[in-house]
């Protein structure tokens, strides 16, 4: 029995259309974590599910059973808006219990779950107010009690914490990451920020323009991206790409960047002598110092961007930029002089220039 | 735009000073036909008749008033303004505010045609006669149900209402779906709460329509004793200006025919008087909301 | 890893919608009424009145190319054509009414129109709150006191001994006028009239217009130099100008609403060279006299005048502004 399966879910509105055939299982209990730019599709997709937007072809199922044509409120979903969508009229109590209310649950039962669940999200002394009284976060979570309260066999979020300040942001993405461990729920969540992507997600499906570019778990994105649209996409600051071409030698094939930058690749690398690729490699695997197997890439040094422990080098390759995080060890004055950089074999990727598609790493 | 006087030049203290007197004008001549209908009203039959009257009441009597609310035929009409206004008023938000939700919703098909359907009304009428004729034929002449069932619906203010509930954002919609409320309920326990300036100009618009209509009422009544105030104050008028006789019997009350008028033009205008106060900031939203919009 | 999804394999189907049958067009329409019924019983009650009492009036319209018997009802009489607009072209009393329409709604326009702007523009200058406030209250009232009561105050202030204005105008040795029953006068009194019910209340529109002015605007013309009286010209006048554009046109198109109820409680028989429009003719002929089929020709020719200029004014404004009278 899964949580949720979406098979080959296309939407259009009119002719034009906006998601190109998706598929995805969400097991029980499982929290995945749908990322991607504006106008990917995520949102559509979510909306979906939730019975919001009409499916144009394909098949969601929830718990097992065909949802296609059920209205949201028999899906029994519930969902956190972006904009949280509180009554302003009503109180927090009020907004909390609406969806009991509406069911004609008895009285007591709905004073009971509604006082459980604002316990639990540390909302009890705000019972008797408005929405217009409370600030953010509370809001917030005034939205996902009134999601929580009702017992849902799915959530779905979406973009919950686009309206808040980064350091709130923060802290709520903490909560709701406990609060999922608490409850147990099976949950879709929509955003566009790959930081709460990688920190609360079980597994992450990649979107871009309708499609899904890759789904797997935040590291396996993080160390196995499969095209560069994943690879720049996931990772703060993005992985450092760059056109090459594939060289043979003694050591194996290599990534020719100019006569000056050429980068050891993988092994198990998929490529053929003179084959156009894309290479790339993180800024924080990166490495000041020379080790095995690291090949040395002569840099020119733009700019030092200390961050505390760690600093931004901003540097280039001939017309090409190369961002490097380094440790500061409390003073980024050795870093000034940083004139080369090494990038370790085993930590490069490479990708088919024309399709993007990763060349190293697992095939899926 | 709250401005500094002191930084007014001698020519601006000037025209800020001619400004006020052409307000302060403005204003006196919106009140004066009040107060001099008042003071007519108050004032001896022959004195009003021989126009002595300016400002203040002269021979002050309140015979015009005793001889207007002693008639039953007063207070039966004043019912019925009541009767027409408080049936009217809610039978148009029976209607008309459902049907400004509906047509606000984007999953209604046909919406387009529906819009249309209703703006439509708005640019073209049948005209004086097909309404009477098809009143006539409806069987709705001369009676209450038929006054207060055929002006209940205004397209203007469905338009205004449709407007407002659009501008809402949908996500309330969605979410109480989603909590499982019914059309009915979300109309009922999220939208109009949350649409009250919007439900309480529209409210405002069919109170003040109802109270002062005439022409229809006038046409479509036979039966004296429905006719609202209005119909009554103008029969009354009628047949003071037109009936000799009864202008000469009043010569010799202390009353006359113009302190009459004006005692019932003074009756009927103290309920606006009364209420205008309290409505003054719906109606200033109103025209915003329902008006032209920067 | 998830199988990968690439860009490749599923750009065949880009923006290829498939086909919907017309089971599957059928389906989705009784999913749509099983969830969304209670829209259309919403909506119902306003169709079925507008209907009802809005659009079969438009049936019965008819009448205007038929010689009406009401014995015969609107589906039996007989249709004559164009006959009842010949006769209505060629009588005098129809095409002075329509004249007179005309005329009134051009001095309502040329009178009626800028006073509420220039209510709105001295209001403005007031800089005085209370005050200000005072006689906004003051003026907006006549907008909500009915047209008889204003009537009954018009028609005792200028009657010819009683009224206040020929005690007045004795105050100066003049002559008293009998005012109501004289043609000439007719039509100032009755703009006048209108002004004063109406200036106030519109002044609104206008006000909120000028408040949406930036006071940055002003400001740099206070360092300018500029006298208030060049700001109303070079700042304030210019910022409300869509505003008046647009409420212009909306005039304009509803140039053959003369409000007929004050005429009706106004006029006399007199006065009818200057004061008789369409709708007071169609009232006396139609309503009065009975001659249903002609007074609903000259309404239905009104209606159409009116609809023309609607539609024009719909257009103009739309194109002009951000706003229609949709």
């Amino acid at each position: 029995m899964s949580g949720v399966k979406i098979e080959k879910i296309t939407k259009s509105y009119g002719t034009i259309q906006v998601v190109h055939g998706i598929d995805l299982e969400v097991a029980e209990k499982e929290f995945v974590v749908l990322v991607g730019p504006s106008g990917c599709g995520k949102s559509t997709t979510l909306r979906m599910i939730a019975g919001l937007e009409e499916i144009t072809s394909g098949d969601i199922s929830i718990d097992g059973r065909l949802v296609n044509r059920v209205a949201p409120k028999d899906r029994d979903v519930a969902m956190v808006f972006q904009n949280y969508a509180l009554y302003p009229h009503l109180k927090v109590f009020d907004n909390i219990a609406f969806g009991l209310r509406i069911r004609k649950e008895s009285k007591e039962h709905i004073n009971k779950t509604v006082a459980e669940v604002s316990e639990v999200l540390g909302l009890t002394p705000y019972l008797d107010r408005r929405p217009a009284e409370l600030s953010g976060g509370q809001r917030q979570r005034v939205a996902m009690g009134r999601a929580i309260v009702r017992h849902p066999k799915v959530f779905l979020f979406d973009e919950p914490l686009s309206n808040l300040d980064a350091k709130l942001r923060t802290q709520m993405r903490a909560e709701i990451k406990q609060l999922h461990k608490r409850l147990g729920a099976t949950s879709v969540y929509v955003t566009h920020d790959q930081v709460e992507a990688m920190t609360l997600a079980d597994r992450i499906v990649v979107m871009n323009d309708g499609h899904i570019e890759q789904i797997g778990t935040p590291m396996e994105l993080f160390v196995n991206p499969a095209n560069t649209f994943v690879a720049s996409f996931i990772g703060s600051p993005p992985m450092n790409q760059m056109p090459a071409q594939i060289v043979g030698s003694a050591a194996g094939f290599q990534a020719k960047v100019n006569d000056n930058v050429t980068f050891a690749i993988p092994d198990n690398a998929r490529v053929e002598e003179g084959q156009q690729v894309v290479v790339g490699v993180r800024p924080e695997h990166l490495s000041l110092n020379a080790g095995d197997g690291a090949s040395a890439i002569p840099i020119s040094l733009n700019l030092v961007e200390p961050l505390g422990s760690e600093a931004l080098l901003h540097t280039s390759i001939s017309e090409h930029s190369l961002v490097v995080k380094a440790e500061t060890h409390g003073d980024i004055s050795h870093l000034n002089e940083v004139t080369q950089v090494y990038a370790p074999k085993h930590l490069v990727s490479v990708f088919d220039a024309e399709s993007g598609l990763a060349l190293t790493g697992q095939r899926g | 735009m709250a401005m500094n006087m002191n930084l007014y030049s001698r020519g601006d203290k000037l025209f800020a000073l001619a400004t006020s007197v052409l307000i302060g004008l403005f204003t006196v001549a919106t009140l004066y036909p009040f107060i001099y209908i008042a003071a007519v009203s108050f004032s001896g039959g022959f004195a009003a008749a021989a126009g002595k009257v300016v400002l203040t009441p002269v021979d002050a009597t309140t015979a015009a008033y005793m001889y207007i609310l002693s008639d039953p035929q007063f207070w039966r009409s004043y019912l019925n303004t009541f009767i027409y206004t408080i049936g009217g008023t809610i039978m148009s938000l029976l209607i008309v505010i459902p049907a400004a939700y509906a047509l606000s919703r984007p999953q209604l098909l046909g919406r387009r045609f529906w819009n249309l359907f209703v703006a439509f009304t708005l640019w073209f009428n049948a005209g004086l006669i097909p309404f009477f004729l098809n009143m006539r034929d409806l069987n709705l002449l001369d009676s209450y149900f038929g006054i207060i069932i055929s002006f209940a619906v205004n397209a203007f203010n469905i338009i205004l209402l449709r407007n407002f509930f659009e501008s809402l954002p949908n996500s309330f919609e969605e979410a109480a779906r989603m909590d499982g409320a019914n059309d009915f309920q979300i109309l009922w326990k999220v939208y109009i709460p949350l649409s009250k300036p919007a439900i309480a100009t529209i409210t405002l618009f069919c109170i003040v329509a109802r109270w002062n209509g005439f022409f229809w009422a006038m046409v479509l009544l036979k039966s004296q004793e429905k006719v609202p105030v209005q119909v009554f104050l103008r029969h009354t008028i009628a047949t003071l200006s037109d009936d000799q006789e009864f202008t000469a019997t009043l010569s010799s009350q202390p009353y006359g025919p113009e302190s009459v008028t004006a005692a019932i033009i003074i009756c009927t205008i103290i309920p606006v008087l009364i209420v205008y106060p309290f409505i003054q900031k719906y109606f200033e939203k109103g025209i915003l909301l329902g008006g032209v919009k920067e | 890893m998830d199988s990968i999804q690439s860009k490749q394999a599923a750009s065949k189907e880009l923006n290829v919608r498939p086909k919907r049958s017309l089971k599957h067009k059928l389906i989705w329409l009784g999913d749509h009424f099983k969830n969304e019924w209670q829209l259309y019983i919403m909506l119902a009650p306003a169709i079925i009145w507008f209907l009802l009492f809005l659009y079969k009036p438009m049936y019965g319209l008819q009448i205007a190319f038929k010689d009406y018997s009401i014995f015969l009802g609107v589906k039996e009489s007989p249709w004559v054509g164009w006959e009842h607009f010949q006769t209505l072209f060629s009588n005098d009393q129809f095409i002075r009414a329509f004249m007179n329409t005309v005329k009134i709604s051009a001095l309502n326009l040329l009178f009626g129109f800028p006073a509420p702007i220039i209510l709105a523009l001295l209001f403005n200058e007031i800089i005085n709150a209370t005050y200000k406030k005072t006689a906004q209250t003051i003026v907006y009232l006549p907008h909500f006191i009915s047209s008889v009561i204003i009537a009954g105050i018009i028609t005792t202030a200028f009657a010819p001994t009683a009224g206040i204005v020929n005690t007045m105008l004795g105050w100066f040795g003049l002559d008293s006028i009998y005012f109501l029953t004289r043609p000439e006068w007719f039509r100032p009194i009755f703009v006048g009239a209108g002004i004063w019910q109406e200036a106030g209340f519109g002044s609104i529109v206008f006000l909120a217009a000028i408040a949406g002015v930036s006071p940055s605007l002003y400001e740099s013309a206070v360092v300018d130099g500029a006298s208030r009286w060049q700001m109303i010209w070079k700042i304030t006048l210019p910022s409300i100008l869509p505003t008046i554009i647009i409420m212009l046109i909306i005039r304009i198109g509803n140039i053959m609403e003369v409000s007929f109820e004050m005429i009706i409680l106004l006029y006399q028989p007199s006065t009818y060279s200057t004061a008789d429009v369409v709708n007071t003719w169609v009232y006396r002929q139609g309503l009065q006299s009975g001659q249903y089929d002609i007074a609903a020709a000259a309404g239905l020719f009104n209606a159409v005048v009116a609809f023309v200029l609607v539609m024009l004014a719909n257009t103009l404004a739309r194109r002009y502004g951000r706003t229609s009278l949709w």
